[in-house]
């Protein structure tokens, strides 16, 4: 196969998607900690059926094609946009929680981005409150990072995250999390792709009881993760 | 006449409209207009606590939506005015006929210092339904609402559940073009989101109340003060300037009393008054 890639390309993808990034993500568990401890989520399988499902059904109808549009728009300098769909992405949390999470991550990249020399994350003009979405388009405009590579990227920092999360939930061996990651890893190509075709319209999605489970984590008396 | 019949008969769908507005008049809230087109209508208001609380029951005499049939509701409140709407039952949207789904459209708008409260009788997905159904309510800064959508996937009664559908569900918060809220559900035949832990979890009632509220507070007294009994979950978060609580089980009567207990400790903490339940829900 032809390596046609922007090799500086290639390292910053991975710059952006190591867990050395310094926001703060693996303090949270997006919702899995309730769903470990309210029993949903007992054992390998039943955890590969939750991050799988998750990806393939939320973040694939949600943060995809939002963050793909958040690119596109940050390419072509409308700032404006990326803001709506900033706000489009916090109005679609379904929890407080789930919300805090993505603008504290969205926060900590602003400001990395910022001392990084990333003009556009801070200061006069720089987006209100933003998303994790909004940094992470802007960080792989700015780094060259093409459009699908970034959705790539993206799906696997969450699935990544979430297998850490699971290895010290549920728990599960270090093998059994790179088993689940492998089973992602198949995936990811077709969920961006399938991600790619929706419409303005038709982004958005619903999964109830992760919504029900992350509301009811942020009152958990006793918690690994943060809320 | 069976469903089946009305399917075949009604090949083109029923379209019907209501157009509603809520205006303060003095110390009262009055329906200063109301149009219908079709077979939607309003019966005359009700004031059972005040004046100012104008209580109006939506009909929809067919009852049950078809392929085609296409509902649409147009509300609007005024600046200080109160509206309070219900229906007198469960609405349903029947198995698939052919052609378009059965669509509902419903716009709530409400202008500064205005309230809405928005607490309609479930709807109920017969197995094989094709529907859409859209609540979008705009509010302006300082106006409030509260409203209730809650959603049977099949007839659990019945021992029927969902399992092959195309369903199109949104509700949503918006004010001058940006969102403040949305929800958008998704259901195809056999989707994973019925039966997933993540999803539905194989449940057959799906309810969300969003509030209007600048108090977060006041969400953790909603937590004390409601409950379920497993396995059916109740949930409660507050995002921004939207309270939401969320209903998860078998029965449309316990998804109203529970997402009704919320709605009774809300309008006194967030709204300011007891609640007076319309006196169609105890019939």
């Amino acid at each position: 196969m032809p390596d046609d890639r922007d090799p500086q390309a290639v390292v910053r993808l991975l710059q952006l998607t190591s867990p050395a990034l310094p926001v703060g993500a693996y303090a949270y568990s997006g919702g899995l900690e309730h769903a470990v401890a309210a029993g949903w989520v007992q054992n390998q399988a039943q955890a590969r059926e939750w991050i799988t499902g998750v990806a393939g059904h939320s973040l694939c109808a949600l943060d995809l094609p939002v963050l793909c549009r958040m690119y596109r728009a940050w390419r072509r300098g409308r700032v404006s946009q990326v803001q709506w769909w900033n706000h489009f992405l916090a109005a679609s949390r379904e929890s407080a929680e789930l919300l805090a999470e993505d603008r504290q991550l969205g926060g900590a990249m602003a400001r990395l981005l910022a001392d990084l020399g990333i003009a556009e994350a801070r200061g006069d003009g720089a987006l209100e409150a933003p998303c994790w979405a909004a940094m992470f388009s802007l960080a792989a405009w700015r780094w060259g990072i093409g459009e699908t590579d970034m959705l790539r990227g993206y799906l696997w920092s969450w699935c990544e995250n979430q297998v850490a999360a699971a290895i010290k939930l549920v728990p599960l061996g270090q093998t059994d999390g790179q088993r689940i990651l492998s089973g992602c890893a198949g995936r990811i190509p077709a969920w961006v792709d399938h991600s790619l075709l929706l419409d303005d319209d038709a982004i958005g999605q619903a999964a109830p009881a992760l919504a029900m489970g992350s509301a009811c984590h942020e009152q958990q008396y006793s918690r690994l993760f943060r809320s | 006449m069976n469903v089946a019949t009305q399917a075949t008969v009604r090949k083109t769908g029923w379209p019907a409209r209501l157009a509603l507005r809520f205006v303060r008049r003095g110390g009262r809230t009055v329906l200063a207009d109301r149009r219908h087109y079709g077979p939607l209508r309003v019966q005359r208001p009700f004031y059972p606590e005040s004046p100012a609380i104008c209580h109006v029951y939506v009909l929809h005499p067919p009852a049950g939506m078809v392929s085609g049939d296409d509902l649409e509701m147009d509300v609007r409140v005024g600046g200080e005015a109160w509206g309070l709407i219900t229906t007198p039952g469960a609405g349903k949207f029947y198995r698939h006929g052919g052609g378009p789904p059965a669509s509902q459209d419903q716009r709530l708008s409400i202008a500064a210092g205005g309230t809405l409260e928005w607490l309609p009788q479930e709807n109920i997905l017969y197995d094989g339904a094709h529907a859409c159904m859209a609540t979008r309510v705009e509010v302006e800064e300082g106006a409030r609402f509260m409203g209730w959508d809650i959603t049977c996937l099949g007839r659990p009664a019945c021992d029927e559940a969902l399992r092959r559908c195309r369903v199109r569900q949104r509700f949503e918060l918006w004010r001058d073009g940006v969102p403040l809220w949305v929800e958008r559900s998704r259901y195809d035949d056999h989707c994973p989101v019925l039966d997933a832990r993540w999803g539905l979890r194989g449940q057959g009632v799906a309810g969300t109340l969003v509030c209007t509220n600048h108090r977060p507070e006041v969400v953790d007294e909603i937590r004390r003060r409601v409950e379920v009994a497993a396995p059916a979950l109740f949930s409660a978060t507050q995002m921004d300037e939207v309270l939401v609580c969320r209903y998860l089980g078998g029965q449309a009567q316990e998804a109203r009393a529970c997402l009704g207990g919320a709605w009774r400790l809300l309008r006194r903490l967030v709204f300011g008054r007891e609640a007076v339940p319309p006196r169609i829900w105890l019939t």
